[in-house]
């Protein structure tokens, strides 16, 4: 019954690799733009902080099989270069994403307390270290539950690359289903797959919790 | 760059924009609605003092939202392709089943969030368990969830472009088939990145427009004792 799985194993292994890959391509560039997007917004730095709000809640009204189908057919036109549909698809995961954990990172400086900002200038630290020394390592240690939820969703996103050709989990499962057909157990299993890798994420995610929490 | 920009293909194929805008529309709202119940029921479900209501809750969320939409939509339509459902019942069927884990858990906060002294005075008036949900728990869960839902409306827009994969020709499915009649890649893609983020706009304001959503009223706190 499970022969077309281990019969196609190395494949679909090979799939998962890229999967993950994927997300932890995704999850890198996503978290470094999203936390830039997220200081510009929130300390309103003229134009940019502007460009960045509106970058936010254009992206955020977009799916995400659009963002990878502009990102790897109507950009490439526009600016006349070639890409291949992994590198499409690690940019449009990283803009996509990047929108969404902003505004998990600005929530978390504006839970940061006034008073705190307050203190730290009443010693004596520039604004620039304030912000850089005290908001900003509670701020990220607030926004970890978050952070996290919008990373298990990247990675079940992931499998949308299937649709532009990367060959990741989902895309080597629709190849092996394609000559084998047997989409109950194929399906079945790539299902699994994602229910175990995210709930690992999720694990890792309450486990730092866990340690770094702020509570109030 | 060096692209020449040309909008005319966008205006002559506007009918089938607009009735791909429209098959998006109707799936939203066939998925939403659905979704809406679903999740209802069973977050209700793990907000009850049942134990095994919960863990029977717990199971059905955690293995719905762990697993991508996209593989959701492919199994109803491959999987169970012996049921001959048409594409955009497996569609709808795919984003009720993956949003509702995702309702259940704001409702399951939502009815968290109502004290517990509300149902013990529903109770001791003399209400129904079911009165109690009805009358007592919901409206007030409803408005304090009710920035969550919207947002999870709007959420559910956007994921319905994922039936595009299963042929439903909705927005994205259109897209395609107009890019690979007029390979205007650029114009059509911007089109309906713009038509989702209108369509997303408009439900969210709309819907956190109706009065009494908008705030959630002061809940008066009574202490549990």
């Amino acid at each position: 019954m499970f022969d077309v799985i281990l019969a196609n194993m190395p494949f679909l292994l090979e799939g998962l690799r890229m999967t993950l890959l994927l997300a932890v391509i995704g999850i890198l560039g996503g978290t470094i733009l999203g936390l830039v997007l997220a200081i510009l917004r929130y300390r309103r730095v003229p134009v940019l902080g502007a460009l960045a709000a509106l970058y936010i809640e254009t992206v955020r009204g977009i799916p995400l099989l659009v963002m990878l189908l502009i990102c790897f057919f109507a950009l490439p036109a526009l600016f006349s270069y070639r890409t291949t549909a992994f590198a499409a698809a690690s940019l449009g995961f990283s803009l996509f994403i990047a929108s969404y954990l902003a505004e998990e990172f600005r929530s978390g400086l504006r839970a940061v307390r006034p008073g705190l900002t307050q203190a730290g200038l009443a010693t004596g630290l520039r604004p620039g270290q304030v912000f850089r020394l005290i908001v900003l390592p509670q701020a990220i240690r607030r926004a970890i539950p978050p952070l996290f939820s919008q990373y298990v969703r990247l990675l079940k996103f992931t499998s949308v690359a299937s649709v532009i050709g990367v060959r990741e989990l989902t895309g080597s499962a629709l190849l092996v289903n394609a000559r084998d057909f047997q989409p109950v157990i194929i399906l079945g299993c790539v299902a699994l797959t994602y229910l175990v890798v995210c709930s690992l994420l999720s694990f890792v995610g309450r486990l730092l919790y866990a340690r770094l929490a702020i509570r109030s | 760059m060096s692209y020449q920009f040309d909008w005319t293909p966008i205006w002559q194929n506007r009918q089938l924009i607009a009735d791909g805008l429209l098959t998006t529309i109707l799936l939203s709202l066939a998925g939403l609605v659905l979704a809406l119940c679903l999740g209802l029921i069973v977050g209700t479900l793990g907000a009850s003092r049942s134990r095994a209501g919960r863990l029977v809750a717990g199971v059905f969320v955690e293995c719905m939202r762990n697993v991508p939409l996209l593989i959701h939509m492919y199994f109803w339509y491959m999987a169970l392709a012996f049921l001959r459902l048409p594409p955009f019942l497996c569609a709808v069927l795919g984003l009720t089943f993956y949003s509702s884990a995702y309702v259940a858990e704001v409702v399951r906060a939502g009815i968290g969030g109502i004290s517990r002294g509300q149902t013990q005075a529903a109770e001791a008036s003399g209400l129904r368990p079911w009165q109690v949900r009805l009358l007592v728990i919901y409206p007030q869960a409803l408005r304090n969830i009710a920035p969550s839902l919207a947002s999870l409306s709007s959420q559910l827009i956007k994921d319905s472009s994922l039936a595009s994969v299963i042929a439903v020709a909705e927005l994205t499915y259109q897209a395609g088939s107009i890019e690979g009649q007029t390979f205007r890649t650029f114009e059509v893609y911007i089109t309906i990145a713009l038509l989702y983020l209108a369509l997303v706009t408009l439900v969210t304001r709309g819907l956190m427009s109706i009065p009494g959503l908008r705030e959630p009223p002061a809940v008066a706190k009574v202490s549990d004792v």
